[in-house]
């Protein structure tokens, strides 16, 4: 986290250790703000404050203009640049690949601009940024997990209107989205949702869980490290604090399922119990298989591991 | 003035099964019906505001177990006052006094609420017409009267059953929707809903004006047995052989009033080609 | 503002208007026997200008709802009445009688202007409708007080299938077993006679008599003590209509539900209704039995509407 106030304040201004030097005097000062000045930072700070203190509940706070696109991660991007400081180290990925491009972007942005120091490794991380997937590695609760999220409104398919939906979340009152899945299931004999699937926290506001895929769904609940959800463009932050119960919406008698292909495994680490995609078979190289495990920093550790072993 | 029912319930099954007792248990000195004073005009604001006289003072008494027959020509008052009495009239004065299990009950000053509630669990109105959704079946119908008197389910299909059978309807007809029935048929699922599980009074009238010679005959032998179960009937025929065969009495009406009232015997000898 | 007016309900009432510590809802310990399960008590609804000198030019004398500077409709003033537990109050007049702001007032579609309705609650408590919070009538509407709309859009969502529509209110009341939801919604289409392999249909692709079966699926799935019914076959064909009113009165006698049934047409009065009361340019003229105001109606506009609808 970011030095305190105080130091911050004696090295802008100069003055003596305990000298009261004003808020107003660090915002004047000439040094480069980064893409997020500290009244940006405050605000985004405080929007996570009644987030955490009010699980699931989606907080509004004034998006700013960002180097991304809206849409791209701007509001992960903003979170993160609000809580990282010079302490802190930075893992980004995308879809669970610290290659990626956006999530390469995204961390020399963070990296060049708060002097926090990057990684790849889940392990030495302090925060990790993300787009679509939650790390294999089990995170502690020293850790924070902070993830982009495109449309924040879980009931965003069954009504448009602002107010509607904001009297549906103050009454609980989430009978339009359980018919959604009502449908869903006499639809297709399944509930087909796969990503952002509707999870209840903490027994009171329904969230939508961004693009992760339901392989990770079961990882929020009762997770020992905080998850901060940033929406840009919609302008809405959101929380999960540790050791919050995380229930995907499912009836009683349809039990939650998480993908599964049977018989697949990865064709570099031999993974089977973990989230893998499907690469087309020409372009990889790979001589058996056609899948690999999403998270690369994982399969490239258990790759090192075997032979070290 | 007998002061009015007070705290009467929506009839559940229990209240209307405890509601029916025994008519002969009941207080035979204490007349079931008792209607004083009863007079009945009408105002037509949209014709002229012209007043229409009903009735003209009406004094009548019915008895557990006596069939009382009102005679005289159409435009007497015979209709008007059953309906004054079931209140689908509302009297213009006297009183209509029914014995009921909480002592008598004053119906002209009844609100309204109330006077639904003992409707069809004290007494009864049987028209000449099958008033029910056209969709049910006869059997279905009469039934159902007699779980809302209190029966409960087998055996009001049975008692159902039963009566519908001494009417002579054809069992085939049981089912089909009562809309597609014959006058006369529905008239006898009317007279078999009308009486089923009767309570202590029932008004008729003219409840077998529909029916063939055959057909009236049992008809005519449900209704005498009602008496003999000690119902108070209060009744409307068109003919004078019915009122010969049924009446323990006969009240004769003209022009809103009572003109005589005595033994059938005695009545109808003078109004041969009269009362018709 | 609430106009509160203490009158007394003549049918023998003996409820005392004591407040709990949660002073915003008016609560009433009345005993339940034999009160009813809704009583309106000089219930009034202006739109536009809040202006109660309106009342005084306004009703069956002035002959018009609208007040004489044209910003306010008094669309219904100084309305009272009853409905006890299992029974079904008509409410009949033409358009601009103020028949569907009653039961639109009742409902909570829109807010009052004075008046009180208290219902009685499942726990045998009363309350008045008019002192409780929005979000707390919504709630009620779950399973405590249904409404069949005219429109059957109003009241079903067209692009969820006819299970769908009922497993919202099941969903609403707590239910989370699939298994459970659908065989009660199958069971309730059954009854009210919606053919079952169309319950995975978009209501979209009913028509107007299937719609409103729907309706009337969906209004008792949680088996609401009382059900409002606005002109329910209103807009359908005739032989349509019949059928829909045929299951209604059935299903009312059968499931015992307190009814008010809203409607300009008297055969739908007079099929399902004990008692009603007739209303002209907002007002209350006459009420009474249903056969004894067809048969003898005393007011000379209930004399007037009678004579046309007999004609």
């Amino acid at each position: 986290m970011s030095a305190t106030l105080a130091e911050t304040l004696d090295a802008v201004v100069g003055a003596e250790p305990g000298g009261a030097a004003t808020l107003a005097d660090l915002v004047t000062e000439p040094v480069d703000p980064g893409i997020l000045d500290e009244h940006a930072k405050r605000e985004v700070r405080r929007a996570i404050l009644t987030a955490v203190c009010v699980p699931g509940y989606q907080v509004p706070f004034g998006s700013r203009e960002m180097p991304v696109a809206r849409g791209w991660g701007s509001g992960g991007l903003q979170i993160t640049l609000a809580i990282v400081g010079v302490d802190d180290v930075v893992k980004v990925i995308d879809q669970g690949d610290d290659e990626g491009v956006n999530a390469v972007n995204l961390r020399r942005l963070v990296i060049n601009t708060t002097g926090a120091v990057e990684t790849t490794e889940v392990d030495e991380a302090t925060v990790i940024q993300t787009r679509h997937r939650i790390p294999e590695d089990p995170l502690s609760p020293d850790q924070t997990l902070v993830l982009q999220v495109p449309v924040p409104e879980p009931l965003r398919g069954v009504e448009r209107n602002m107010a509607t939906l904001a009297q549906m979340h103050a009454e609980a009152d989430y009978a339009r989205m359980w018919v959604s899945l009502y449908e869903d299931k006499v639809r297709n004999g399944v509930i087909t949702k796969s990503t952002g699937y509707p999870c209840l926290v903490g027994g009171r506001y329904v969230i939508a869980t961004t693009p992760i895929p339901r392989w990770d769904i079961p990882r929020l609940h009762q997770a020992p490290f905080l998850s901060l959800f940033g929406a840009g463009r919609e302008r809405k932050i959101y929380a999960i604090p540790p050791d919050t119960d995380v229930e995907p919406l499912t009836f009683d008698d349809v039990p939650f399922e998480v993908e599964r292909t049977p018989g697949a495994s990865c064709s570099l680490c031999r993974a089977s119990e973990a989230y893998l995609v499907e690469i087309p078979p020409s372009s990889f190289g790979a001589a058996d298989g056609r899948w690999i495990c999403s998270d690369t920093a994982w399969c490239r550790r258990r790759r090192s591991e075997d032979n070290l072993s | 003035m007998t002061p009015p029912l007070t705290d009467v319930e929506t009839p559940t099954q229990a209240t209307v099964a405890t509601a029916i007792t025994e008519h002969s248990e009941r207080d035979e000195n204490v007349p079931v019906l008792s209607v004083r004073g009863l007079h009945k005009h009408f105002v037509l604001h949209n014709v002229d505001g012209r007043r229409v006289e009903g009735l003209n003072g009406i004094d009548l008494d019915v008895r557990a177990g006596e069939h009382i027959a009102l005679a005289g020509s159409s435009g007497a008052g015979k209709s008007t006052l059953l309906k004054c009495i079931y209140r689908t009239y509302l009297p213009s004065a006297g009183t209509v006094t029914l014995r009921s299990p909480n002592g008598p009950v004053e119906l002209t000053g009844l609100a309204d609420a109330k006077l639904a509630a003992i409707r069809g669990r004290e007494f009864g109105y049987v028209s000449q017409f099958l008033r029910a959704e056209p969709r049910r079946g006869a059997l279905d119908i009469v039934a159902r009267a007699g779980i809302a008197r209190g029966m409960d389910r087998e055996t009001a299909i049975e008692a159902a059953a039963v009566a519908l059978r001494r009417l002579h309807l054809d069992e085939s007809l049981w089912d089909v929707f009562a809309s597609v029935l014959s006058g006369g048929e529905k008239q006898r699922v009317n007279l078999a809903a009308g009486t089923i599980s009767p309570p202590q009074l029932l008004l008729l009238d003219e409840p077998v004006s529909a029916l063939d010679p055959a057909n009236r005959e049992a008809a005519l032998a449900l209704i005498a047995d009602l008496t003999a179960t000690g119902v108070a009937v209060l009744a409307v025929f068109h003919d004078l052989d019915a009122m010969d065969r049924l009446a323990s009495r006969v009240v004769v009406m003209r022009s809103g009033r009572i003109i005589e009232s005595g033994p059938p015997d005695q009545v109808l000898h003078h109004l041969e080609g009269v009362a018709r | 503002m609430t106009v509160y007016d203490t009158a007394r309900d003549t049918a023998g009432d003996t409820s005392s208007d004591t407040r709990l510590e949660d002073a915003t809802i008016a609560y009433s310990k009345a005993p339940s026997a034999g009160q009813p399960v809704l009583r309106v008590e000089r219930l009034g609804k202006i739109f536009g200008d809040q202006n109660l000198a309106a009342v005084a030019h306004t009703g069956p004398n002035a002959g018009t709802e609208k007040s004489p500077d044209g910003n306010s409709v008094v669309a219904a003033w100084d309305v009272s009445f009853n409905v006890a537990a299992g029974e079904a109050f008509g409410v009949i007049g033409e358009s601009g009688s103020g028949k569907s702001t009653v039961m639109r007032a009742i409902a909570g579609d829109h807010s009052s202007t004075a008046g009180s309705v208290w219902m009685q609650r499942r726990d045998g408590s009363t309350v008045d409708l008019l002192t409780m919070t929005a979000s707390e009538r919504r709630a009620l509407r779950v399973d405590e007080l249904s409404v069949v709309y005219q429109d059957a859009a109003e009241g079903l969502d067209l692009g969820v299938t006819a299970g769908g529509n009922v497993a919202d209110r099941l969903t609403a009341a707590g239910w989370r077993n699939f298994g459970q939801i659908r065989e009660r919604a199958a069971e309730l289409l059954g009854r009210t006679e919606v053919p079952l392999e169309r319950m995975d249909d978009l209501v979209r692709t009913f028509s107007g008599g299937m719609r409103q079966r729907v309706q009337l699926a969906r209004a008792l799935a949680n088996r609401p003590p009382i059900v409002l019914l606005d002109e329910p076959t209103t807009g359908l064909d005739a032989s349509v209509a019949a059928g829909v009113l045929d299951l209604i009165r059935s299903l009312l006698e059968e499931l015992g539900i307190a009814a008010v049934v809203v409607s300009h047409d008297f055969a739908v009065i007079e099929m399902l209704t004990t008692r009603c009361m007739v209303m002209q340019h907002g007002r209350v003229v006459e009420q009474g039995l249903t056969d004894q105001l067809f048969e003898d109606p005393q007011a000379p506009y209930t004399q007037r509407l009678v004579a046309a609808a007999r004609a």
